[in-house]
């Protein structure tokens, strides 16, 4: 089988005199309204072997294991299982041609026992009554046979730790006797013994023939433990390769490619902005997911925070507008300690948060561009005695619209209508106009086109010299590196690294998401 | 991205013309229940000489006050995402309470309403401090205060015997009386119509409701006082409900131990033909008015041809059926 690699070069993906692998996937596209998450890409697995899918946030990793396990149908491409065509247009029928997938959110039921949720649905019994003795002893069973003897069948899921339901939810998988399984960063949230555990289950797996397809972001454990990886770039196939042998940078240099980041914003031009300082987190903790973080934030600066999935880059920054719950620590702005329980006491503050969820925490899709900016200003446009100053407010919505380059086609169109950098955009046409100096991006170009791409990164440079000061969560440590003054590294919840203007580059950067020590900084 | 060809922010030829025919399409859609409410006048007058007599016209808008009255607080709340089922109990113990305190307790009209209103405003209170702050669901919340205040009303009943006759002048004015052509309840019911459409859509709390109702999420965390706007509207289905219960005292001269019953099905009914979604977000409160008007006129319609009233919940519920599956069916072509 021939392949066109995203090079252009042909490439065998299949070395000859292997037996036919059992799971194909060929010329698999899948787009998105506005976007193409996967552009003819090929896969293919071995039996018993582990094989990795790399690739940045955005990749198509995750989208390509939906296509799989039948949650989205592919536009376009065929699926071979043991070379015979398949098509899966649900997730049971995934199970049914043996394909098990764990998924990043677990999907256990947490009041129910361990056993319970192992056999969910399909209960040992007579159809009628659960024979409640054979559901204990098969799931003891399948728990056994993954090696795991630790976990009592009885203890109900909700108090068991993650790493354990993790386990659980792998045994409910394997129950099903799949033959290819799909495991979507199961290590995310594991601590290092664990996922050295959960390695040697794997391996006991494979040993069985099972074919595992194993997504993480941590190069180290993915060159320890699997057999070959496949990399992705922009929805694309970059290569499958033997990861025998391979260094971290070598994969890192594979995963990011060759691209030039040309519509970055170029350091160095005008004067060095750092001004006062505005924000002083100290001791922040959110449970156990950040553990006391501290940094401070200064007028007129970018600051990057970058980290693996789950590092706790999020909680943090959802912390800092009063949307999660444990947080301690204090927050000072100008020397004055700040209390954020809510996200209009941070609106007070003068901080404001644009999430990676566009449609979900951040637009009112059925209300108008007009009405979506002005949500949270609406007493700025007042008119006696208590109605809205409609054509005020479409004066103000019509200057940003120009100022931030908002296509649309009247600022009274739905702006469920819009292109998702258009809709984002409009949020940040809302918070301008409220006159925020402190702007919290998570994921600010997530799902966005290149070109609203380039515009949004360009207006967070000027919004910088204007002296906002702007804080920017990404895994993309691309968008981090060219966005940021100064970038913080955060893992397993700790503030890890800081880097100072200009002292990143990607190895380094990459190196120190992976939690790697104090070097190449 | 396609949007940049494709939406331009001057208009071509072509583009214009599109768009004339999507605001076509778009107003038909929009103006789906006026059609029917004109397809009902029309069928119902051809086919019964008594339908349209101006009798019977003034009937229907008496009839409309009561339900529309219920309807127009019940679209706040369904705007928001909730619901409120305690709206019938509430016609029942507003008049309850203030007939009784005019014909028991010497209270004059003004004073007697006023105590009313207010406590069909706790009920309301109560209803969104049980669903926001403690976290209940609106079904089971409404459903709780519906039984409860029912119990109450009848309660304060006992005290005459279960039958209050409410025949202060003022009442009896309201209910005899027309401005101009219009029965006066009718009257008041339109006014609260205007008054409820040009808060919902002129003023801030009515934008902050749309929004809630669309993205509560989003509302939040754009930094809008989530909770507070979603108790004032439990609190304003409360007040206009009580209001509704003055209005059925009026009507009726007596408040008795049924009054009001099943009527939240009956304003439910309206605001779904009226074409406002049930999730919320969606929807204009003036709709719920022509939802009225269909559900008064069938149900009119049906007394006038002289079929039974037993058969009648029975047509209140295949409308309130029907109605969703036409919105679906509409939602979709």
């Amino acid at each position: 089988m021939a392949v066109r690699s995203a090079e252009g070069e042909l490439q065998s993906a299949q070395p000859a005199g292997e037996a036919r692998p059992i799971l194909e996937m060929v010329g698999v596209t899948k787009r998105f309204p506005g976007v193409l998450a996967l552009d003819r890409v090929n896969f293919s697995v071995r039996r018993g072997e582990i094989h990795s899918l790399i690739g940045q946030n955005g990749a198509g990793k995750s989208t390509l294991m939906h296509v799989l396990s039948g949650i989205y149908p592919a536009n376009e491409g065929q699926i071979l299982i043991d070379g015979q065509p398949v098509t899966i247009t649900h997730p049971r029928e995934a199970l049914r041609l043996g394909i098990g997938t764990v998924y990043q959110e677990l999907s256990l039921l947490p009041r129910l026992s361990v056993a319970d949720n192992v056999f969910l649905g399909r209960e040992p019994g007579n159809g009628f009554v659960i024979n409640e003795a054979a559901v204990l002893s098969q799931a003891a069973e399948v728990l056994a046979q993954l090696g795991v003897r630790n976990i009592d069948v009885k203890a109900r899921v909700a108090d068991l730790p993650l790493a354990q339901q993790q386990l659980v939810e792998i045994a409910k998988v394997l129950s099903h006797q799949p033959r290819i399984l799909v495991l979507d960063e199961p290590t995310a949230s594991l601590a290092e013994e664990e996922t050295v555990h959960l390695f040697d289950i794997l391996k006991g797996l494979k040993a069985h023939g099972i074919a595992i397809i194993f997504i993480s972001h941590r190069f180290k454990e993915i060159i320890q433990h699997c057999d070959r990886g496949t990399i992705l770039r922009n929805g694309k196939l970059v290569k499958t390769i033997e990861l025998s042998g391979v260094t971290e940078n070598e994969l890192a240099e594979i995963m990011i490619g060759q691209q030039v980041e040309s519509f970055f914003r170029h350091d160095g031009q005008g004067e060095p902005k750092a001004g006062d300082q505005i924000l002083e987190v100290s001791h922040l903790s959110v449970g156990q997911r950040v553990k006391d973080v501290s940094f401070v934030l200064r007028r007129g600066e970018i600051v990057g925070i970058t980290g693996l999935l789950g590092a706790g880059q999020n909680e943090l920054v959802r912390a800092l507008f009063g949307i999660q719950e444990n947080v301690t620590g204090t927050i000072r702005r100008n020397g004055q300690v700040l209390a954020i329980r809510s996200p209009g006491d941070a609106i007070q503050h003068g901080i404001c948060l644009l999430t990676e969820n566009r449609k979900f925490e951040g637009l009112v899709l059925d209300m108008s561009v007009k009405e979506n900016v002005t949500l949270p200003s609406l007493s700025m446009f007042r008119r006696a005695p208590v109605f809205i100053d409609n054509a005020g407010e479409e004066r103000a919505t019509d200057g940003f619209v120009r100022r931030l380059n908002i296509i649309v086609r009247s600022v009274r169109s739905k702006v469920r209508t819009l292109s998702g950098g258009n809709q984002q955009k409009t949020i940040l046409a809302r918070w301008l106009l409220r006159n925020l100096d402190i702007l919290i991006f998570i994921e600010p170009t997530r799902g966005i086109d290149v070109g609203a791409k380039a515009d949004i990164y360009q207006y967070l440079d000027r919004l910088a010299q204007e002296g906002k000061s702007i804080v920017v969560v990404s895994p993309e440590l691309l968008e981090i590196l060219g966005v940021s003054d100064r970038i913080l590294v955060m893992y397993h919840g700790r503030l890890t690294r800081v880097f100072e203007k200009g002292a990143a580059d990607e190895e380094a950067l990459l190196s120190a998401v992976q939690g790697g020590s104090q070097h190449g900084g | 991205m396609v949007d940049r060809a494709s939406q331009p922010t001057a208009l071509g030829e072509p583009e214009a013309r599109r768009r004339l025919g999507a605001s076509i399409s778009g107003l038909l859609s929009d103006y789906s229940t006026v059609a029917v409410v004109i397809a009902v006048v029309a069928f119902f007058g051809l086919s019964s000489q008594f339908f349209l007599s101006p009798d019977n016209i003034a009937n229907i808008l008496r009839q409309m006050a009561i339900v529309g009255v219920l309807a127009a607080g019940m679209t706040m709340v369904v705007l928001i995402g909730g619901i409120d089922l305690s709206v019938g109990s509430v016609v029942l113990v507003s008049g309850a309470i203030t007939g009784t305190l005019i014909l028991n307790y010497e209270f004059n009209a003004w004073p007697a309403i006023a105590v009313g209103l207010l406590v069909a405003m706790a009920v309301g209170l109560l209803n969104g401090i049980l669903i926001e702050k403690a976290q209940i669901s609106p079904v089971i919340v409404t459903l709780g205060t519906l039984i409860a205040v029912r119990g109450a009303g009848q309660a304060i009943l006992w005290i005459n015997n279960s039958w209050v006759w409410v025949t202060d002048d003022l009442f009896v004015y309201v209910a005899k009386e027309k401005v101009l052509f219009l029965p006066i309840i009718a009257a008041l019911m339109f006014v609260l119509y205007i008054i409820s459409a040009v808060v919902l859509k002129q003023t801030a709390f009515g934008r902050y409701v749309y929004a809630i109702g669309g993205n509560q999420r989003a509302a939040q965390l754009a930094g809008l006082p989530v909770t507070r706007i979603k108790i004032i509207a439990y609190v304003l289905s409360g007040l206009f409900a009580g209001i509704a219960g003055l209005l059925m005292a009026a009507r009726l001269g007596v408040v008795g131990p049924s009054v009001g019953l099943g009527m939240e099905f009956d304003a439910i009914t309206a605001v779904v033909l009226g074409g406002t979604r049930l999730s919320g977000g969606a929807g204009r409160v003036e709709r719920s008015l022509l939802g009225t008007a269909i559900l008064v006129m069938v149900i009119n319609y049906l007394t006038i041809r002289g079929i039974p009233d037993i058969w009648q919940t029975s047509v209140t519920g295949f409308l309130i059926l029907g109605a969703i599956l036409l919105e679906r069916a509409a939602r979709r072509g």
